[in-house]
């Protein structure tokens, strides 16, 4: 008899998010076992439990999940996990903190598609600004963005902590083979001016880009906005926008909101979570995996 | 329709173990429903909030599983379960503390076969070191042996105290002879290993205990056990998947033979696995300690 399919839930936050455990039962776990309050020690610990106890075959029917909300703890857990590891006794690890490396990918995939639908265009050489992008789903986003080809700054409201997470985004998640800029928010009018895509990935509520900016910017082409929850963090960009034009937009820039984001991020985690039933192998999967799957989806759909 | 079986696993730690998680699932149980940092005197409570929503038929379909790192503690806990029962409303408890009673009682029950076969001795009157004897695994392995005869050492790499403190708490609870030693070097073990007949190594993984220099020093070590099966394993020359394969590095002790961690845990895994079974197999309720697990690995490495 098959063993059932167990993915264990490694989450440093003190609860699972609901959201991910629907996620994993629907992409045909069968078990989801919460683990909560992990500290980022515990995870060796707890992943050579995990794989002694099944036989190499049936630890492809085992896999672990990281959640949390910190999207460096998370790449640094997912580390842990893989080097905990002692094969044959080995199994798939999905880091998707806060959903941010799946909502990212969404992002980055559905701005990729526009650009090349109304555009005629690729990211490769792209400015971008990250609009509140020191969150996770920022951070994430611009390095998909700048593995992509574009040059991507982040920006936030103090200079100094966008400085010190556009660095952690260079060197630890783009292992120094990217650079990802930095900017203050007060500055971002000027920034504007040679934008050619704007992610906002802000708190819910807060407008990060205001009508007057978009009409100021003369090359801005896609703008993409994670938040569900009005007023829009892009003036004129509502959630169900999905590459229909933005008014007031000189350029002619297209917006793309948080309902087709989240399709795209749905579909993305939904065949990470397969892929770690499928895989012959075990994997290791973060936001570079996510981006792939997402632009997959993405194409199929055309 | 047939309910599902729900396993209720306590467990006095912050995180249930992933391994006894896999575990439950593969020995058939539909629902997993996980407690953590649970405290001794909440398990009256859970326990008969668990045992009154279900008809005797369906409690059948319902068990405790009791975790964590503790010997003494898990007990306490099975115990505390087992008087909380309101005939007929009662279920099963099996508890297996960071997997120790099924992992030791297979390292002790592996080890008496290789001794029976190899040397056609007995655990009665042997002598007994465990390294990593203040461990849960070490503890129980120790308080098994010693119930079937052995004379037992509890060996502490940090201080006698814990040792002597642990033998004493054990042999009042369950009437074990345990004794204790400490070894912080290669030269403290060499003195303890010149005369012992078994060795139980249940340190922790990926730290050798016992060296090839250590070794050789043993003049009538007849079986060595190890359940490291993360590298450098516990034992210098017993490999993970070994089973009775010849002790080469024991060069003064004659036919000294090894037992590795994979060849324990396969044993350990049935065990696990049957006993969980026997939960959703029983007619009756079945309370399962270390005793039941040292029967069962008995029964299954077929030794009289």
């Amino acid at each position: 008899m098959e063993k059932p399919f167990i993915l264990h839930m490694l989450t440093t936050a003190k609860n699972l998010s609901p959201f991910d455990v629907n996620m994993a039962m629907d992409a045909g776990w069968v078990s989801a076992v919460p683990y909560i309050n992990v500290e980022p020690s515990e995870v060796q610990g707890l992943v050579q439990d995990a794989i002694f106890s099944r036989s190499a075959k049936n630890l492809k029917r085992t896999g672990i999940f990281i959640g949390g909300r910190d999207t460096k703890q998370a790449m640094d857990m997912l580390k842990m996990a893989k080097r905990a590891m002692v094969p044959p006794f080995e199994v798939s690890v999905f880091a998707d903190p806060s959903g941010a490396f799946t909502t990212a990918a969404g992002m980055v995939a559905a701005v990729e598609r526009e650009l090349a639908k109304k555009f005629n265009t690729t990211l490769e050489g792209k400015n971008i600004l990250a609009l509140g992008g020191t969150g996770p789903v920022g951070q994430a986003a611009a390095v998909i963005a700048a593995q992509a080809g574009a040059n991507v700054r982040i920006i936030g409201r103090q200079l100094e902590k966008a400085q010190h997470v556009a660095d952690i985004c260079s060197h630890e998640f783009g292992d120094g083979k990217i650079t990802i800029l930095a900017g203050a928010d007060s500055d971002k009018a000027e920034y504007i001016k040679t934008a050619d895509v704007v992610f906002a990935t802000g708190a819910a509520g807060i407008e990060l880009l205001s009508a007057e900016l978009i009409a100021s910017a003369p090359q801005l082409k896609v703008a993409a906005d994670v938040n569900a929850v009005p007023p829009a963090g892009i003036a004129g960009v509502d959630a169900f926008h999905d590459g229909s034009p933005i008014n007031g937009s000189a350029s002619g820039a297209v917006g793309i909101g948080a309902l087709a984001i989240g399709n795209v991020k749905y579909q993305a985690q939904n065949r990470l979570l397969k892929k770690m039933i499928e895989s012959d192998k075990p994997v290791y999967l973060h936001f570079e995996h996510a981006f792939e799957v997402a632009r997959e989806y993405v194409k199929a759909k055309g | 329709m047939e309910k599902r079986s729900i396993l209720h696993m306590l467990d006095p730690m912050p995180h249930n173990s992933p391994f006894d998680i896999n575990m439950a699932m593969d020995a058939g149980f539909d629902v997993l429903m996980p407690y953590s940092n649970v405290k001794l005197d909440s398990v009256h409570a859970l326990t008969q909030d668990a045992i009154f929503s279900r008809s005797p038929a369906g409690v059948k379909r319902t068990a405790f599983f009791i975790g964590g790192r503790d010997f003494g503690l898990a007990m306490d806990m099975l115990n505390a379960s087992k008087k909380a029962m309101v005939p007929p409303f009662e279920v099963s408890v099996l508890a297996d503390p960071s997997g120790a009673f099924t992992t030791a009682a297979a390292l002790v029950a592996c080890v008496e076969q290789q001794l029976k076969a190899k040397h056609g001795g007995e655990l009665q009157g042997c002598k007994a070191l465990v390294f990593g004897g203040t461990g849960p695994v070490g503890i129980a392995t120790g308080v098994i042996a010693s119930l079937a005869g052995a004379q037992v050492k509890l060996v502490d790499h940090l201080s006698v105290e814990t040792a002597e403190d642990v033998a004493k708490e054990y042999n009042r609870r369950f009437s074990s002879t345990l004794s204790s030693a400490f070894a912080g070097s290669d030269q403290d073990k060499a003195l303890l290993i010149q005369d012992a007949d078994i060795v139980f190594c249940t340190a922790k993984a990926g730290v050798q205990v016992l060296s090839a220099a250590v070794l050789n020093e043993a003049k009538q070590l007849k079986v060595a056990g190890d359940v490291n099966a993360v590298p450098p394993l516990g034992i210098e020359g017993i490999k993970r998947g070994d089973s009775g394969v010849a002790l080469v590095n024991a060069v003064n002790s004659q036919g000294a033979i090894g037992v590795g961690a994979l060849a324990v845990g396969d044993v350990k895994y049935q065990l696990q696995n049957s006993m969980l079974q026997l939960m959703l197999a029983t007619d009756k309720p079945l309370y399962l300690d270390f005793r039941d697990a040292f029967i069962k690995a008995r029964e299954i490495l077929q030794i009289k």
